[in-house]
């Protein structure tokens, strides 16, 4: 079964009194284990699927189910729920809570979970051992790198174990080689930890590394690309 | 326990403002307990000197005296009444106060007076009325002796040991007439008192009512103002005599309550103010503070957080900077009253004398402030839930956001 099914899904918007069509009838499954990219020109209508997905925004017609639930009947609640339980997230501009460590900043889901102290600090030890941070726990986002951040955003999203990884564009702001790192890390999740995730992206790097490219052009899926 | 360690690093996210907050509400607060442990003072003062020269801890009186004030309403047998208050007391002072109006004469001039009779050794313990003769003695064992104040002395033209000569109606309205020799003179301060007060012994004045064992009342001063509520059922049941009126001091002065409601009514007002001023200062810091990190927010709601939980977040930030600033603001306040606590406010440079009338009521012009422990307490409560309440609407407002909106915020 797949974890995210999205039916002739479509997003209209006021721009003053132009109606914006942003999403014009999407058709797209995901799969376990996939790593997936959304590419597109800048309006193409990739953060507006991702946030769909995402249960972050509602769309004007058509339907996303996630985990066999469609999000349309769900109350906005039970959206918070399946965001917290079922959904990681990690933005362009890394978004940590600046007054948390690294460390809390990994731990923040897992407390807003009602999960164990014992098990919330192993899980995020290890979590920041995965994305390579051992050792910084205790830093404030202040005192990382761009990239040692969004190393502490990815532990963040993947530290509840989700079931899909949205990601929209995470290398952005980095240079290259701090990219291609963050790109081999998140490849290696998917890899050995068999962590789903889905990117908006138009960086090359992580188109090259992905399994799955879908392209949308005007709202629309132009083409589905599987490797 | 995390959210509250949350709320107290995000308040100290810019030090600079909340420092800046928290000395508003300090200063807001510290001010408050200040005016509050003053006036506290100030209105036991006026209590303790009314009670002690308007009326005493327990009042025995004529039936219709508390109302009328009217000079012919007298207690009968007043020794008798005095000698079953002074056994049933035995370490507590009676007094026995008989007032009457009337002229006083010299050979150069007269005045109105307003002239009291009393039990000059009873009144030493009672009062301090001794220690403001400036020139002369207070009453001795002369029945004849009188002690007026020094603009009186001034108006009618006389010295100490001159003759004077009272005037005025008793109780079956005739006039009376007796004479009188000057003893002491006073000066309080105030033109009211020592233009028109003078004193006499009891007898003497009893006499010009008509002669007889009269009072117009018997008072009975406690060492602890709280006996006071038992003792005057537990008098007015032993003289059993239903034309005697016995009362306890709240009774018995009334109007120096409302006075002293009025005034602390119209303190509170403007501590109401004051507060209300800071609570807008920190709403003020609270939207800011709130609407600066929609983004944050955002973030928070799309990794799960609930709105009600970001809301409580809100709102504990609110709670922890009222902590904390109701505690600057006591700390403050408490150094702040302390020195009119221990030393006293000193009005006497501003007021020119030693003493000052307020609310009809001589007073000395040095002010000792009293804690006040119930209001500091609820001022301390009053700018925390003001805090809190400061952090409702920036709460609510945020609670609103959709997290893509939300998200998109710069």
């Amino acid at each position: 079964m797949p974890i995210v099914s999205v039916r002739n899904l479509t997003r209209e918007y006021l721009q003053g009194t132009h109606t914006v069509h942003a999403l014009r009838g999407v058709d797209l499954d995901i799969e376990p284990g996939e790593f997936t990219v959304l590419m597109g020109p800048s309006g193409s209508g990739k953060t507006t699927l991702l946030n769909m997905i995402g249960a972050l925004d509602e769309p004007t017609g058509g339907t996303v189910t996630i985990d066999g639930k469609e999000l349309g009947t769900m109350s906005s609640g039970a959206r918070s729920d399946l965001r917290l339980e079922r959904l990681g997230f990690v933005f362009q501009s890394y978004n940590l809570i600046p007054v948390l460590s690294a460390f809390e900043n990994a731990e923040f889901v897992l407390m807003l979970r009602g999960m164990g102290k014992a098990e919330r600090t192993q899980r995020v030890m290890e979590t920041l051992h995965a994305v390579g941070l051992e050792g910084m726990e205790n830093r404030r986002p202040n005192q990382l790198s761009g990239g040692q951040q969004q190393r502490v955003a990815v532990a963040r999203a993947i530290a509840g174990k989700p079931a899909l990884v949205l990601a929209d564009e995470p290398t952005a702001n980095l240079d290259s080689t701090t990219s291609g790192e963050l790109i081999e890390l998140m490849k290696a999740l998917n890899e050995d930890h068999g962590v789903t995730f889905l990117f908006a992206t138009h960086d090359p790097n992580v188109m090259a590394a992905a399994k799955r490219v879908v392209r949308l052009v005007d709202g629309r899926i132009d083409e589905d690309l599987h490797r | 326990m995390k959210l509250f360690l949350l709320a107290l690093r995000n308040l100290f996210r810019n030090t600079r403002r909340t420092l800046l907050t928290l000395a508003a509400i300090g200063f807001g607060l510290s001010m408050m307990i200040f005016v509050v442990n003053l006036q506290n003072g100030s209105y036991q003062a006026m209590i303790d000197t009314a009670v002690s020269s308007m009326a005493g801890h327990v009042v025995v009186q004529a039936d219709g005296y508390q109302d009328e004030k009217e000079p012919t309403m007298l207690v009968q047998d007043a020794s008798v009444v005095v000698a079953t208050m002074a056994s049933e007391y035995p370490d507590a002072v009676v007094a026995p106060r008989i007032f009457t109006g009337g002229l006083l004469m010299s050979a150069h001039s007269s005045v109105g007076v307003a002239l009291t009779g009393l039990d000059a050794v009873a009144e030493l313990q009672v009062q301090d009325l001794h220690e403001k003769v400036v020139d002369g003695e207070w009453l001795a064992s002369d029945e004849r002796e009188i002690v007026i104040g020094v603009d009186m002395a001034k108006t009618l033209d006389i010295e100490l040991g001159d003759k004077l000569v009272y005037m005025g109606q008793n109780g079956s309205d005739e006039v009376q007439s007796r004479l009188f020799r000057v003893r002491g003179l006073f000066r309080t301060g105030s033109a009211q008192f020592d233009g028109r007060l003078a004193f006499a012994h009891l007898g003497a004045v009893q006499e010009i009512m008509g002669g007889g064992d009269v009072a117009n009342m018997v008072t009975l001063h406690l060492d602890d103002a709280d006996d006071a509520f038992e003792a005057a059922p537990r008098l007015e049941a032993l003289l059993a005599r239903p034309e005697l009126d016995v009362r306890h001091w709240k009774d018995a002065l009334p109007e120096l309550f409302a006075i002293i409601q009025v005034d602390r009514g119209s303190g509170d007002v403007m501590l109401a103010i004051i507060g209300l001023i800071v609570a807008f200062g920190v709403l003020n810091t609270m939207m800011m503070a709130v609407l600066e990190r929609t983004r944050e927010f955002g973030v928070m709601l799309s990794l799960g957080m609930k709105p009600r939980q970001i809301a409580w977040l809100v709102l504990l930030e609110g709670l922890v900077l009222g902590l904390l600033g109701a505690t600057v603001g006591l700390l403050l306040g408490l150094a702040l009253s302390w020195p009119i606590v221990t030393y006293g406010l000193d009005y006497s440079s501003m007021m020119g004398s030693e003493t000052m009338e307020s609310g009809g009521i001589l007073m000395d012009t040095l002010v000792f402030g009293a804690w006040d422990p119930v209001r500091m307490a609820l001022y301390f409560a009053g700018a925390v839930i003001f805090c809190i309440c400061a952090a409702i609407y920036p709460a609510w407002s945020i609670s609103k956001l959709r997290p893509v909106v939300a998200l998109r915020h710069h």
